[in-house]
């Protein structure tokens, strides 16, 4: 088994409930989860898909964000973790905001705002996050220009993140072949695609097209809601033998 | 002309997205959304108009059948030189206008509602539906409906319903089903007369009723303007412009369009812009609804009941209610996202005008060139002949090239009652 191709497991912090959130990420990096992606519930979920929407307001308030992350920490072991937030909820404090993450044990921030509402400050974000020794994993979308994803490829630490829907979740009619061979060509990092990608069609396409990983997310939501944690673990193996076939 | 038309008309459309000086800030569900308006999206359009709304490559292949029937209606349109405005104006510029007013319905509309209805009826759809402000969008999306064997119910903003029978009547000769909007055919319309009995009607209101009109009916919604997949078909404007430039040996220095949503000025000037051709690129709108001088960069609806999902885009607010004016494609409160990106970059620089400063422009062009102009194109004729007068000024020998989005023949009560207002001012 080759393993070369990354497995970015995302799940909202806390769903559906502390115990089995832990347990899914716990289970998740057993069975060959890469990087782990920790959705913090924001005050507004621009860019975000209706399942993923609807898990942030489940879990809202029902836990104490500095004391439940070193609790992801301690399950996970050393497995990679960056905390997927909205720059725009944490701006103003962003000094302490970034040192609580390092202190909470996690490895990196991923803002999907970033390039959106601030891109005209977006490196000067980037550099915040590498001083405070967090990985800076930069999100970007087929409306970004050619140009600017080379820039800010560079600028990614761990990989370079490429939604190729304009939001999670829904499963928008998209050719995913050449949105990602067009990337590929742009990008010198590590190419991770995601955005309702689950669809095993859509992610062997994406993979054959150049990607080296996929990041899911509303999957394992539904994948909860519908079967408990088991089911969501056994997508987690099912996803990792797809990427183990390239 | 005719004989090279195929070289001409293009064989791919052009997508200005990746060429973008910025990423374009993707469309967006607004806060505590009840429902997605973005899925909302997959219920209404055709899916192939979807996929190239959500595109980024940069030239879509044209279907050969969309081809055809771009050469059956007459593309490429022809470009013309303005010797006699020129002469009249005693300006060293060249004047070069693409005339979009030589297809059947009278405008450039023709260019997106033939693949839309295409792809509509490829996938089995019976029946669109549509809203329309001066009508111009509505005669387009009932010929082309019609071309496919379907049907199309069309709803007019009720002030040029009233203003411009003329546009019901194609419509309707074409075979589309006319409805003065607001209409008490959906909730959102029953709702406007409530609060407001003589409501004029908006574009904005009349997007929202054609939307919830489709949603109730299963029925197909097709783009008049504004979203990035009908700048994408109306890049064949700016792409044959280039050709007809080029086989004339001219370089263009001056573009300039007029702009309702945004769709025939992001049509004939994107082309230019990606490819960095053309020194300047001039916006207009009406002055009496001022959306470049007062509004706002921001996310907003595109439509007044707020059933699209929100993009960021030059606005007035959806709720803006724009004054009933003698040119009704211009009377919408926001424009495309694509543009105003490009106007807040600078890339693209705008103008206004009023209806005198219209009105006055469009009688020379009518005395010079014997075309009647819509009034939406009169806005575009005004800056040209502005712009001309500066050059005239400075001795610049710049070409200038503006693209005439339709013509006005069926606006002629309308340039019929701004004679008589115009006039009556004079007298006082
Ligand atoms: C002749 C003409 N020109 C221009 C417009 C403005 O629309 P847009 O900016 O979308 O091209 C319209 C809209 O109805 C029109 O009919």
């Amino acid at each position: 088994m080759s393993r070369d191709k990354l497995l970015v497991v995302y799940m909202t912090l806390g769903y559906p409930d502390n115990g089995r959130y832990l347990e899914f990420m716990r289970e998740s990096v057993k069975n060959g989860a890469d990087i782990l992606e920790i959705g913090i519930p924001p005050k507004y979920a621009k860019y975000d898909g209706p399942v993923i929407r609807k898990s942030y307001e489940k879990v809202s308030g029902k836990f104490d964000l500095w004391s439940f992350l070193p609790e992801t920490r301690k399950v996970i072991g050393n497995t990679k973790a960056i905390a997927l937030t909205y720059l725009e909820d944490w701006v103003s404090e962003l000094d302490s905001f970034l040192t609580k993450l390092k202190v909470a044990g996690l490895d990196g921030v991923l803002f999907p705002d970033l390039l959106i509402d601030f891109v005209d400050d977006y490196q000067m974000y980037s550099s915040k996050v590498r001083e405070k020794s967090l990985n800076n994993v930069i999100f970007t979308a087929p409306s970004v220009p050619d140009r600017m994803i080379m820039e800010v490829s560079k600028q990614s630490d761990l990989f370079l993140y490429y939604g190729v829907r304009p939001t999670t979740g829904i499963p928008l009619p998209i050719t995913v072949s050449s949105l990602v061979t067009r990337v590929r060509n742009l990008v010198d990092n590590k190419l991770v695609v995601g955005f309702g990608l689950s669809d095993e069609n859509d992610l062997r396409k994406a993979l054959k097209a150049g990607a080296d990983g996929a990041a899911v997310g509303t999957a394992f939501i539904q994948a909860i809601e519908k079967g408990g944690v088991k089911d969501a673990v056994d997508l987690v193996i099912k996803l990792r033998s797809i990427l183990d076939e390239f | 002309m005719v004989n090279n038309a195929e070289e001409i008309l293009p064989k791919y459309w052009y997508n200005i997205i990746p060429d973008l000086p910025k990423p374009l800030p993707p469309p967006r569900d607004p806060l505590g959304a009840e429902f997605s308006r973005i899925d909302l999206l997959r219920t209404i359009l055709p899916k192939e108009v979807l996929r190239q709304q959500l595109t980024i490559e940069r030239y879509i292949k044209i279907p050969d059948e969309v081809r055809e029937r771009y050469l059956a209606i007459g593309r490429p349109t022809p470009l013309l030189r303005a010797k006699r405005l020129e002469e009249y104006l005693g300006t060293p510029a060249k004047i070069y206008f693409k005339f979009e007013g030589a297809t059947p319905t009278g405008s450039h509309k023709i260019n997106t509602a033939l693949p839309q209805a295409y792809f509509a009826m490829e996938e089995g759809v019976e029946h669109v539906v549509t809203e329309t402000g001066a009508g111009q969008w509505g005669t387009a999306t009932a010929l082309a409906a019609t071309m496919y064997g379907m049907k199309s119910t069309i709803f007019m903003v009720k002030i040029s319903y009233e203003q411009k029978p003329m546009r019901k009547s194609i419509m309707q000769l074409y075979g589309g089903e006319v409805y003065p909007s607001p209409t008490d055919l959906t909730e959102f319309g029953k709702k406007i007369r409530n609060e407001r009995p003589d409501h004029p009607g908006s574009l904005g209101i009349a997007m929202s009723e054609a939307i919830e009109y489709a949603l109730n009916n299963h029925l197909k919604y097709l783009v008049g303007s504004v979203l990035d997949v009908v700048i994408l078909h109306q890049s064949v404007i700016g792409q044959e412009t280039m050709a007809q430039l080029d086989e004339l040996g001219e370089e263009p220095d001056v573009l300039i369009g007029c702009v309702g949503g945004g769709s025939n000025f992001g049509g004939f000037a994107f082309p230019f812009i990606g490819n960095g051709r053309g020194k300047k690129y001039v916006a207009v709108a009406s002055a009496e609804i001022p959306k470049f001088s007062t509004g706002e960069y921001k996310y907003d609806f595109p439509d007044s009941a707020g059933l699209l999902p929100l993009v960021k885009m030059i606005t007035m607010g959806n709720n803006y209610v724009p004054p009933p004016i003698y040119a009704g494609g211009l009377r919408y409160h926001g424009a495309a996202p694509s543009l105003s990106l490009l106007m807040k970059e600078g890339i693209v620089g705008w103008r206004e005008y009023n209806e005198n400063q219209i009105f006055e422009a469009a009688q020379i062009f009518m005395r010079t060139q014997g075309i009647v102009p819509a009034p939406e194109s009169s806005h575009a004729i005004r800056a040209v002949i502005e712009e001309a007068l500066e050059a005239k000024k400075t001795g610049r020998k710049e070409t200038i090239v503006f693209n005439l989005s339709g013509h006005g023949l069926l606006d002629l009560p309308n340039y019929d009652s701004m004679m008589r207002r115009i006039v009556k001012n004079e007298q006082r």
